[in-house]
Order: C-alpha cells, then sequence, then structure tokens
C-alpha cells in the first residue's frame, strides 16, 4: 500500500494549492474529507500529533479575528469600552478568523499526511544529485528538532525526580546540559555519515522504490486537480463582504474530488490484499 | 465488501460527477435586481434599478450599469472611490477627494444606510439589495430613507407565471422604455445585458436575451446536487476506510 515518495509529493503539492488557493468554506469543508479519507488508511495509535497540533493552531485566528475586529454587519455582542477587546463583536470576523484557521488546519493536516506516509530517507533519496547533499543537510537538521525537544523533556524529567523544581531562575541549569548534548548528538549524526560514507558518491539503495499502476494514477490525479483549480477557480470567499459562501461550481469540486485518489486507491488495495488472504 | 463494490461505488460516484458536470451547461440564470440611490448637494435624488443575470455584482458595477456618469479611483484591495457622480462636482478635486463635501458611501441594512467599510469595487450586491452615495462634508451623511419597492418597484410573481409564451426570451415585462428585443435566433446566448433604465421610481430594467428561456431554479439547483454528491461519496470512502484497521 505503499505510495511512491514522488507520488506523494505531487499530491501534496496540489492539495496545499487547494488549502492555500481555495477559501470557500464548501471547498475547505470537502478538501479536510478528502485529507482525513487520505489519511485513514496509513492512520497509526501515536499519528494523531498534527491533527492536535493543527486544530489547536485553527483555534487561534478564530480568537483573534473575533477579539480583535470591529468589522462586519451581523453583530453577536457588543462589550463596554475594555481596552482592545471591547465594541462590536460580530458573526463575520469569526467565520474570517474560522475560514483563515481551517486554511491552516489543511496545510498541517496535509503535512501530517506527508509525514505518516513517506520516511525523510526516501525523500532525500530521490532529490537530484547537486541537491542530495544539500537535502541530507535539511533533513538532519529537521530531525534535530524533534530530538532537541525530546532531549529538553528528558533533562526537565530527571530533575523533577531529583526534587528540583523548575522555574526561570533554573533556565541556565536547564539550557546547559541541552547544548551539551545536542553536541553530543550532533558528533554522533557526523560520526554515523562518516561512517556510511557520505560524500563519497552516492548511496545505494537496498529496495529502491518502484512506479506501480496506482502511484501513476495518483500522480495524474493531483495534475488534473491543479489544472482543475486553474480552469475553474473557485469565488474568492471574505466573510466581510458577503458572510454566506457561494455553492462552488461542479468543476471546482472535481478538482478537490481528484485529489482522494489515494484513498480510494488504498482502499483497493486493502481489499485486494484481503481477497488474496482469503 | 468486495473489490467488485467498490469498482461499482467508484464507478457511479465518477458518473455523478460527469453527469454533474454535463448538466452545468449555459443556462440562463435567475434575474436579479439591486437598486443605487444618488443624493447631491442639492437635494435631488436620482434612482436607478438595475437588472444584472451573476449571483452579485460589486457597488462599482451597478453604478457603470445604471449608466450614470461616474470618475473613480482605486485604492488597491479597499476598493474604488468616488471622485465624481452625475457630474458633481463638475472638476474631479486633487486627490479624489478633495477638502470639502465628498462622495459618501452607503448600504442599506433593514430601514437604516449603513457607511460603507469597503470601496465601491470591493462591496457585493445580492438581489434586493440598495446602494446609496451622498455627496456631503461630514462623516455618516446618508441619503434620505427610500425603499427598495420604491426604486425597482413590487417584487414580482414567480416567474413561471409570468413568462410570456413568445420565444423573445424576455423574463419580465417592462412598462416603461422598453428596448425592443431581438428575434429568436438558434444559438442561444450565455450571458444577460442589462440596460440602462430611467430615473422613474417603477421597476424599468430590461433584460434581452435570445436564448430559450428555462427555470432559474433548475440551473442553480445543480451546484448543490454536485457539492452534496461529493461530500456523500467522501463520506462513504471514509466509513470504508474507517472500519479497517491502520497499517
Amino acid at each position: 500500500m505503499t505510495r511512491h515518495p514522488l507520488a506523494w509529493c505531487a499530491w501534496a503539492t496540489a492539495a496545499l494549492a487547494a488549502a492555500l488557493i481555495d477559501r470557500n468554506p464548501y471547498l475547505q469543508g470537502l478538501l479536510l474529507l478528502v485529507v482525513i479519507n487520505v489519511f485513514l488508511p496509513y492512520r497509526g495509535p501515536r499519528r494523531l500529533t498534527s491533527w492536535k497540533f493543527g486544530l489547536a493552531l485553527a483555534v487561534v485566528p478564530v480568537i483573534f479575528s473575533a477579539a480583535l475586529s470591529r468589522f462586519g454587519r451581523h453583530l453577536l455582542f457588543t462589550l463596554p469600552p475594555i481596552p482592545i477587546i471591547g465594541g462590536r463583536w460580530t458573526l463575520d470576523a469569526v467565520a474570517f478568523g474560522a475560514s483563515t484557521g481551517l486554511a491552516l488546519l489543511l496545510t498541517v493536516a496535509v503535512f501530517g499526511v506527508l509525514h505518516t506516509t513517506v520516511r525523510s530517507a526516501d525523500l532525500v533519496a530521490i532529490l537530484p544529485r547537486p541537491l542530495y547533499r544539500a537535502g541530507t543537510t535539511v533533513a538532519l537538521a529537521l530531525a534535530f528538532a524533534p530530538k532537541t525537544v525530546a532531549s529538553f523533556h528528558s533533562i526537565r524529567q530527571s530533575r523533577h525526580l531529583r526534587g528540583q523544581r523548575a522555574s526561570w531562575r533554573s533556565a541556565p541549569e536547564l539550557l546547559l546540559p541541552l547544548l551539551l548534548t545536542t553536541l553530543e548528538h550532533a558528533l554522533q549524526y557526523g560520526e554515523s555519515l562518516d561512517a556510511r560514507g557520505f560524500g563519497s558518491g552516492r548511496r545505494s539503495r537496498y529496495r529502491p522504490s518502484r512506479w506501480t499502476v496506482p502511484d501513476l494514477l495518483v500522480v495524474i490525479a493531483s495534475l488534473a486537480a491543479i489544472g482543475a483549480m486553474a480552469v475553474f477557480p473557485a469565488a474568492p470567499y471574505n466573510a466581510y463582504l458577503n458572510l454566506a459562501p457561494t455553492v462552488p461550481r461542479p468543476g471546482s469540486l472535481l478538482g478537490i474530488a481528484l485529489l482522494a485518489v489515494p484513498a480510494v486507491t488504498a482502499s483497493l488495495s486493502r481489499m485486494d490484499h484481503a481477497r488474496h488472504h482469503a | 465488501m468486495t473489490i467488485t463494490t467498490t469498482a461499482r461505488l467508484s464507478a457511479a460516484g465518477a458518473a455523478a460527477i460527469a453527469a454533474a458536470l454535463l448538466a452545468a451547461h449555459p443556462v440562463h440564470a435567475a434575474v436579479h435586481h439591486a437598486a443605487l440611490v444618488i443624493q447631491h448637494t442639492s437635494g435631488s435624488l436620482i434612482t436607478r434599478c438595475v437588472a444584472f443575470a451573476e449571483e452579485q455584482i460589486n457597488g462599482l458595477q451597478l453604478v457603470q450599469r445604471s449608466g450614470v456618469e461616474y470618475e473613480a479611483q482605486s485604492f488597491g484591495s479597499i476598493g474604488s472611490a468616488m471622485c465624481q457622480l452625475d457630474q458633481e462636482p463638475l472638476t474631479v478635486p486633487p486627490g479624489c477627494f478633495g477638502s470639502g463635501p465628498y462622495w459618501q458611501y452607503f448600504h442599506r441594512q433593514g430601514s437604516d444606510w449603513q457607511a460603507s467599510v469597503v470601496g465601491a469595487s470591493s462591496s457585493v450586491l445580492h438581489d434586493g439589495d440598495i446602494d446609496g452615495w451622498r455627496y456631503a462634508a461630514g462623516a455618516n451623511q446618508a441619503p434620505g430613507s427610500i425603499s427598495f419597492a420604491a426604486v425597482c418597484g413590487a417584487p414580482p410573481p414567480p416567474i413561471a407565471a409570468t413568462r410570456a409564451p413568445s420565444a423573445t426570451g424576455s423574463i419580465r415585462p417592462a412598462p416603461v422604455q422598453a428596448v425592443p428585443l431581438p428575434p429568436a435566433t438558434p444559438t442561444p446566448a450565455t450571458s444577460l445585458e442589462a440596460f440602462a433604465p430611467s430615473a422613474a421610481p417603477s421597476r424599468n430594467a430590461v433584460l434581452a436575451s435570445t436564448g430559450p428561456n428555462q427555470p432559474p431554479r433548475a440551473a442553480a439547483i445543480v451546484p448543490w446536487l454536485a457539492l452534496g454528491g461529493t461530500a456523500i461519496l467522501l463520506l462513504t470512502l471514509g466509513a470504508i476506510n474507517l472500519r479497517r484497521r491502520g497499517p
């Protein structure tokens, strides 16, 4: 059921384009359904982190827009003249924030699906030769962020076990071991790269990625989705100008529906697999 | 569920989407009307009723289609400001606004005028909306109170009941200053043109078209059907994938 990394990249590009271009709530809702559908076959017990992060991120624009914007025709309530938040709170501002929040959620969700389905090593392996070293460096740098966070948590936990409370005064005592641990990790990375002959030439692959018919279908559908978005652009949505969104044209819907092809192919291949074992 | 069932499901989905796309051929959309109210410094009031085929137009399009002379200046995403309207002021002041009176822009909300937060080219008008302009100094100088019916007349009876049996395609008869309608031709027109009406407080906007006159509701329901069909397909696919365990 694994897809070629390039097929996933094509899908992610088309899905991100849809998430960032289409602000029509109907299309955003459909795109969310599509991304959930694509995610479901690859879900695991610990794969919901990006969704939780996306949901938390999506709430922020709603709060900021509702609290800070005084424009709009559909009044929810009026607060007394308190600095910053006082005045008219409107439904238009909430809808505008929700539209922005949904776009953020979709962006995070698409990257979450990509993170779940594609290994960074596979992505680096398909890079063109001139970009291989730079790609490896970027992949390592990206891998460093969760490692550093994990180190921070373990240092703080070990301090708690010793009965030391965490406060801003204890920041140097936290940061110094964190810096040393990070440097140690960097040295380990360097040594492991050296041991694997990094820089001596392109690495061979033990199990090369092969193109299959479903992979090609995903790529063709993604390209067609981008084409449909260009040919049938959705009417722009601005909650302040018109709270009720316009119903998208069938062409725009087709662009979104084509992005569900990975979910369909995954579903079909699972059925094939199940029938084979039956 | 077998692979055959899923294949049939997918084929049905594809057929539904294809049918929706094929059904979305150009047909005449519903005819909408918006009112324009212009009040000069002298207090004289000009009203126009403008017909449009689109779901919505902006305030600048309303002025353009009303036939009233105007001079506008764009202010980017905020929209266009009106520098001169119906020859007032006689010369466009520097920077569009000048230092004295200026054209103030309002939308009718119920029985009140509300100052527009955006310029004319960024505002959105639907069927039954009223835009107001008043040339005055000082903020929030709204035009005089006026209703949509006073500008465009009473709402018409259902189109099905008033449709003329002739093939001219005239959706709404024009009592005053009716523009002669072109004879029917076998080639369907893809757009409707709104003609500039007079200042008379009557429904005096005429739409002329040469295509077959079809009920607008049939055209309006197609996008909803396509949207609902796509959503149902995605929910079905989600339910199938949800029933199966992850990798």
